[in-house]
């Protein structure tokens, strides 16, 4: 389903409570608690995340995004709680597990190596390869092909896949990481703060970017985010994290800046803030 | 919606994306002028065909030893040690295989002989990448603890010529075209394995960012055991070659070579900073360094004594070659890009 099939009102606070129970969210997370030592990082959280949405999630400082994020992409473990891809109950113990069911990351470091071409960023500890019987040799021109096809088609970038990353800017870096996720194939890509560090014009190209890939390639895309503004622009739903506990959803397009600035520093509303401002 | 940030085909202008390449090949044009050089001021370093192969034969533990420590350099790592275990696992070597009166003597076979060796030689690598990659100790602290170590250990055994070696164990480095066949296959090995193999690959992400390449999912500290291990046996093999070269292992064997392997490494284009180079570029390294030692060898003008120091200056100009070539691309690169 898509996330035009949702009542109009689920993304409302009364419905976040009761999840709707309309077809099988792509992901859901359910009671999710994740303790490190005394701090509870994850406290308790429960979320179903559309098939093809942009779901954004924010928090301030602390608030337990990136946590939540690494339990849905196997880097950390949740102490309890449950989590279902597909309507399948499921449990990474590491990234490749999560990988194996079409979640792929891109971190916020973006991980790239920047003395290296593009095309050999994209397919680092992947490559295909081609040979005879034991002999296997890394298949250049499918590796080259393949970035092509990668940078061109889903991302829509003519771009040089010779060059060396160092040589690209912000967005374009972003561009390559969001590529290496997308030679895995995935059905869900989760990013890390993937504007935090952009020009507004790097911004705007990986906002498009990230919009076309959830809208005409129907991948399920999940933001971590300080960047308000753009999750506004960006994001479908907008769930806000507040020491740990999941104290709202919100459509973008019935809240604004400031409701949302309150509700990520206090946890509630104050009275008459809610709506458009 | 593509804006200008999307297109990047045409990065900069042809004559950067020149110097880029240029800088990246430096090597050769230099290469060139030093064998113009040669051929006008001691021309009798290439007279025919027998000094261009004595030359090359000359250049064989010199060469082991700068793929070693390319392969270090582009993991983003160095071996300090690569000289001392040469000469450590020659000496050890020698030692048991020897007839003269202050050896053990106490093996025969020359293919037991290369057994050892090169064990000898992949141990120390080993014992190398686990304090490195395991105990987490900086990698020039150990290599450099290592190379006294096993200079030490080499000079606690023997400080005669060790003589008396089986005629097949010093015929290996000590047949030209042999020797110079293995140089060139070990080159031609290396080259297609960094290009392309999965290993080769993961050591240029490694010497690009150990993070990253850890983030897509390389085994960075078995990754950095091997490399030292490799780094061990070519080493080995350097000084397996260097004792057939001379015919007797010398009490010498190996010191102060590292210096020149590391200029070998770095002017052939090999980074000190890992991530670029071209083992290509290296074998170009390894000619050159030993092009200006045969020249200089050959030339009246310069004495025994001054090679040395000559030496130390192909060094510092290796090194201010890469300093310059960085600040050339970090300067193309602050104004190409979008
Ligand atoms: N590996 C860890 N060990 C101990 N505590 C941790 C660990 N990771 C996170 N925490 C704690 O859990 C809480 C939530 O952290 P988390 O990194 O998820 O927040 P965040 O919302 O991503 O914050 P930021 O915006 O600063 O990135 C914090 O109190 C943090 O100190
Ligand atoms: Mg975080």
């Amino acid at each position: 389903m898509s996330a035009d099939d949702a009542t109009s009102d689920s993304e409302s606070v009364a419905q976040m409570e009761a999840p709707a129970v309309s077809g099988t969210p792509k992901i859901r997370v359910e009671d999710v608690v994740k303790t490190f030592g005394r701090i509870t990082a994850v406290d308790g959280v429960t979320l179903d995340i559309e098939e093809g949405e942009i779901f954004a999630l924010i928090g301030d400082n602390g608030a337990g995004k990136s946590t939540l994020m690494n339990i849905l992409s196997g880097v950390h473990q949740a102490t309890s709680g449950s989590m279902y891809v597909d309507g399948e109950a499921v449990s990474f113990s590491n990234p490749s597990e999560a990988r194996a069911k079409g979640i792929e990351t891109v971190y916020q470091d973006l991980a790239l190596m920047d003395d290296l071409d593009i095309a050999t960023n994209i397919f680092m500890g992947q490559f295909p390869m081609k040979g005879f019987g034991p002999i296997k040799y890394i298949d250049w021109d499918e590796t080259f092909e393949r970035s092509g096809e990668i940078m061109m088609e889903r991302l829509g970038r003519d771009i040089d896949l010779n060059t060396e990353v160092e040589f690209l800017s912000g967005g374009q870096r972003q561009l390559v990481a969001i590529g290496r996720a997308l030679a895995f194939d995935p059905e869900v890509i989760i990013l890390d703060e993937p504007t935090s560090a952009l020009s507004v014009d790097a911004t705007r190209l990986v906002q498009d970017t990230i919009e076309t890939l959830s809208k005409e390639q129907g991948i399920t895309i999940v933001i971590v985010s300080h960047n308000i503004e753009s999750v506004l622009e960006l994001a479908d739903r907008i769930g806000v994290l507040y020491q740990g506990q999941l104290v709202d959803i919100l459509d973008p397009s019935e809240t604004g800046l400031e409701p949302l600035n309150d509700l990520m520093t206090t946890g509630t509303l104050r009275e008459g803030i809610r709506g458009d401002d | 919606m593509s804006t200008e940030e999307g297109f990047i085909r045409s990065r900069f202008g042809d004559t950067d994306d020149a110097v880029l390449t240029l800088l990246d090949n430096m090597i050769w044009p230099i290469l060139g002028l030093v064998i113009v050089g040669v051929l006008v001021f001691v021309p009798q370093t290439l007279r025919n065909v027998r000094s261009v192969q004595l030359l090359l034969w000359a250049a064989v533990p010199l060469g082991l030893l700068v793929l070693a420590e390319s392969l270090c350099l582009l993991s983003g790592h160095f071996d300090l040690s690569i000289g001392s275990i040469a000469g450590f696992s020659a000496m050890f070597t020698g030692m048991l295989l020897g007839t003269c009166p202050s050896c053990w003597n106490v093996v025969s076979s020359p293919w037991i002989g290369f057994g050892i060796i090169l064990v000898a030689g992949a141990l120390i690598g080993l014992a190398n990448g686990v304090m490195i990659a395991r105990v987490g100790l900086n990698p020039f602290l150990q290599t450099l603890a290592f190379l006294i170590i096993f200079e030490g250990a080499k000079t606690a055994m023997q400080t005669q010529p060790v003589t008396g070696l089986p005629a097949l164990y010093l015929d290996v480095g000590g047949t030209p075209n042999f020797a110079i066949g293995v140089l060139l296959v070990a080159f031609l090995a290396f080259g297609l394995l960094m290009r392309f193999s999965r290993f080769g690959q993961a050591v240029y992400a490694l010497g690009s960012s150990e993070k990253s390449a850890r983030e897509v999912g390389i085994d960075t500290s078995r990754l950095i055991i091997v490399i030292y291990t490799i780094s061990g046996v070519l080493s080995a093999i350097a000084g397996l070659m260097l004792t057939g070269f001379v015919g007797v292992v010398p009490p010498l064997i190996g010191e102060g070579l590292v210096f020149q392997a590391f200029a070998g490494a770095v002017i052939g284009g090999i980074s000190l900073f890992g991530g670029r180079g071209k083992i290509t570029g290296a074998l170009g390294g390894v000619i050159l360094i030993q092009l200006v030692q045969s020249a200089l060898n050959n030339s009246t003008a310069v004495g025994a004594t001054e090679i040395q120091m000559i030496n130390g200056f192909v060094l510092l100009v290796a090194i201010l070659l890469y300093s310059t070539q960085s600040k050339i691309r970090s300067r193309i690169l602050a104004s190409g890009s979008v």
